[in-house]
């Protein structure tokens, strides 16, 4: 079995610290996993993504041309992104930042206002860890428990401070009640 | 010694990151170096890491410098590096023929990016030829070693230091900026090989002993002459010692896949697709691209019809099983010219075409 993420946003929403927390949640689940950035003239303010492939087996490739679950925390990607998921596949998507529109039929659809809440929780750098507690909800690939470990490996021991308040937005975002779509 | 990178439990890490760690496990002395994405991140981890545990690290003024350092380290026996991509790597060309010349044990790791001239910060394979051949005056062979993964960028970090000093050769890891950037879970185990002893050569300072020379000049053209045959001895002996290879589902292929580094994992992926569909498909990776597994590719040649080269690049690797074929089974070639590698179904689609 093998599924893939795309994970994307503004550059500064830290699309690709949280395709690390998830690479590693698949890690410590005994997946193998390997995790891409786009990369090239990249910079603040621009758009930036990571795919994350987690399989049982050798993980098949990256680079993939579809994907099973995106996680679009603005505009921009939410557009890019769009067609390239698999029939049957999510668009899990930041509605605080992007429009609440259905265009496609044969695909799930999420949103969740991922900003906003991390606004409430009084730290909007947080909206990145909250979009991989909804991540997790809807995809049903990884547990909150996994994710949680994986936050605490990820975060260096100088940030540890850090750690009660991102496993909150990570639980803020899971238990974020996902309207029937 | 250093303990906190040994670890049984598997770590997420970039693999330049991994490549750069490695090479402190293998107890490597002094990093010479000047950036150039998509390696970078390998200079920056020995920044900081080689200061800490005393060793020398140290940001050359050009490329030229870095490599030229780096020979001059290893001249005195210690384990010395440097690392760079293709059009920097393309600078370093002369210093690499003087350091097989001078046989000394030279590190360096090449993180392939787009070319030719300045080209773009994306993988490639474009510097299959650079490393295999070199640019370098005269005749003369790298060990060049290929990873396919982040775990093999650590394996093989270890082995080119061990084989570096094991032949006295300047030993390249060829990586590209897939592998650079991808993170995957690896293992950073102890450095698995014996210290390979150097007193007998090394310039350490003649006290209570003879002085000694390593220099790449032989003013008598039998000496040169000489010298160069038993270089080609050594280079025997490495191919005999040292090739090595991963093969799958080729007992029974018609059809034998062929293909090193990162676009290896997209082609093995293809060559399962193949096989589920019915087709007779094997698939081939050369890990030491040289010493070039050719005999066991010729042995295979009496087995199958037809070989397909899969590389990112306009086509370099395939003469090198060509050679090895000699004619014996027909050789085409499935390519992309620079970028990520062509996906797995794209390249079963090519070899449905092909047949």
């Amino acid at each position: 079995m093998e599924k893939n993420f795309i994970i994307a946003g503004f550059g500064g929403q830290g699309v690709l610290l949280a395709g690390e927390v998830l690479a590693t949640a698949f890690m410590l689940a005994n997946k193998n996993v390997t995790w891409y950035p786009s990369y090239g003239a990249e910079m603040r303010g621009g758009t930036v993504n990571c795919e994350i492939v987690a399989s049982d087996e050798e993980v098949s490739a990256v680079n993939k041309h579809d994907t099973d679950f995106i996680v679009a925390l603005n505009q921009a990607s939410f557009d890019k992104f769009l067609s390239k998921i698999k029939k049957g596949g999510y668009m899990i998507a930041n509605s605080t930042l992007a429009k609440e529109i259905k265009t496609r039929a044969d695909i799930n659809y999420v949103f969740a206002p991922i900003t906003k809440l991390a606004e409430e929780l009084g730290n909007v750098k947080m909206a990145n860890i909250l979009a991989l507690g909804v991540l997790a909800k809807a995809s049903k690939a990884i547990s909150l428990e996994q994710l949680s470990e994986a936050l605490d490996s990820v975060l260096p021991a100088h940030r540890k401070n850090l750690l009660p308040l991102n496993l909150k937005a990570l639980k803020i975002g899971y238990e974020y009640d996902l309207l029937p779509v | 010694m250093i303990t906190e990178d040994i670890t049984n439990k598997k770590v997420l890490s970039k693999g330049n990151y991994a490549i750069a760690k490695a090479s402190i496990l293998a107890g490597c002395d002094c990093y010479f170096g000047y950036p150039i994405t998509p390696q970078s991140e390998i200079g920056e981890y020995m920044s900081g890491k080689m200061q800490e545990l005393g060793r020398a690290y140290v940001s050359a003024e050009s490329e030229l410098a870095a490599i030229s350092m780096t020979l001059g380290a290893c001249s005195t026996g210690v384990k010395a590096m440097t690392s760079s991509s293709s059009c920097a790597v393309a600078l370093m060309q002369e210093t690499l023929s003087y350091a097989t010349a001078d046989e000394l044990p030279l590190v360096l790791i090449s993180v392939m990016r787009g070319g030719p001239g300045l080209g773009n910060i994306y993988p490639s394979q474009g510097d299959y030829f650079q490393a295999t051949k070199g640019g370098g005056n005269g005749d003369y062979k790298l060990i060049v070693l290929a990873p396919s993964n982040v775990q093999e960028c650590v394996d093989l970090t270890y082995k080119a230091f061990h084989l570096a000093h094991k032949y006295r050769n300047p030993t390249v890891l060829l990586a590209d900026g897939l592998l650079g950037q991808m993170m995957e879970p690896v293992e950073f185990k102890p450095y698995p090989y014996a210290e390979i002893d150097n007193s007998d050569w090394a310039l350490t300072g003649a006290k209570n002993r003879k002085s000694r020379v390593i220099r790449s000049y032989a003013p008598l053209a039998d000496n040169q002459c000489k010298f160069v045959e038993k270089l080609f001895e050594k280079y025997k002996t490495i191919e005999e010692n040292e090739t090595e290879w991963e093969e799958m589902g080729t007992e029974d292929a018609d059809i034998i896949l062929v293909s090193f580094g990162s676009t290896s994992r997209n082609v093995k992926t293809a060559m399962k697709l193949c096989r589920e569909k019915g087709l007779k498909v094997g698939f081939f990776r050369p890990i030491t691209l040289f010493p070039f597994p050719n005999k066991r590719l010729n042995e295979l040649a009496s087995k199958v019809k037809k070989f397909i080269t899969v590389e990112v690049n306009m086509g370099q690797m395939i003469n090198d099983v060509k050679l090895a074929v000699n004619g014996k089974a027909s050789v085409e070639l499935i390519h992309k010219a620079v970028g990520a590698p062509p996906s797995p179904e794209e390249i079963q689609s090519q070899v449905e075409e092909l047949i």
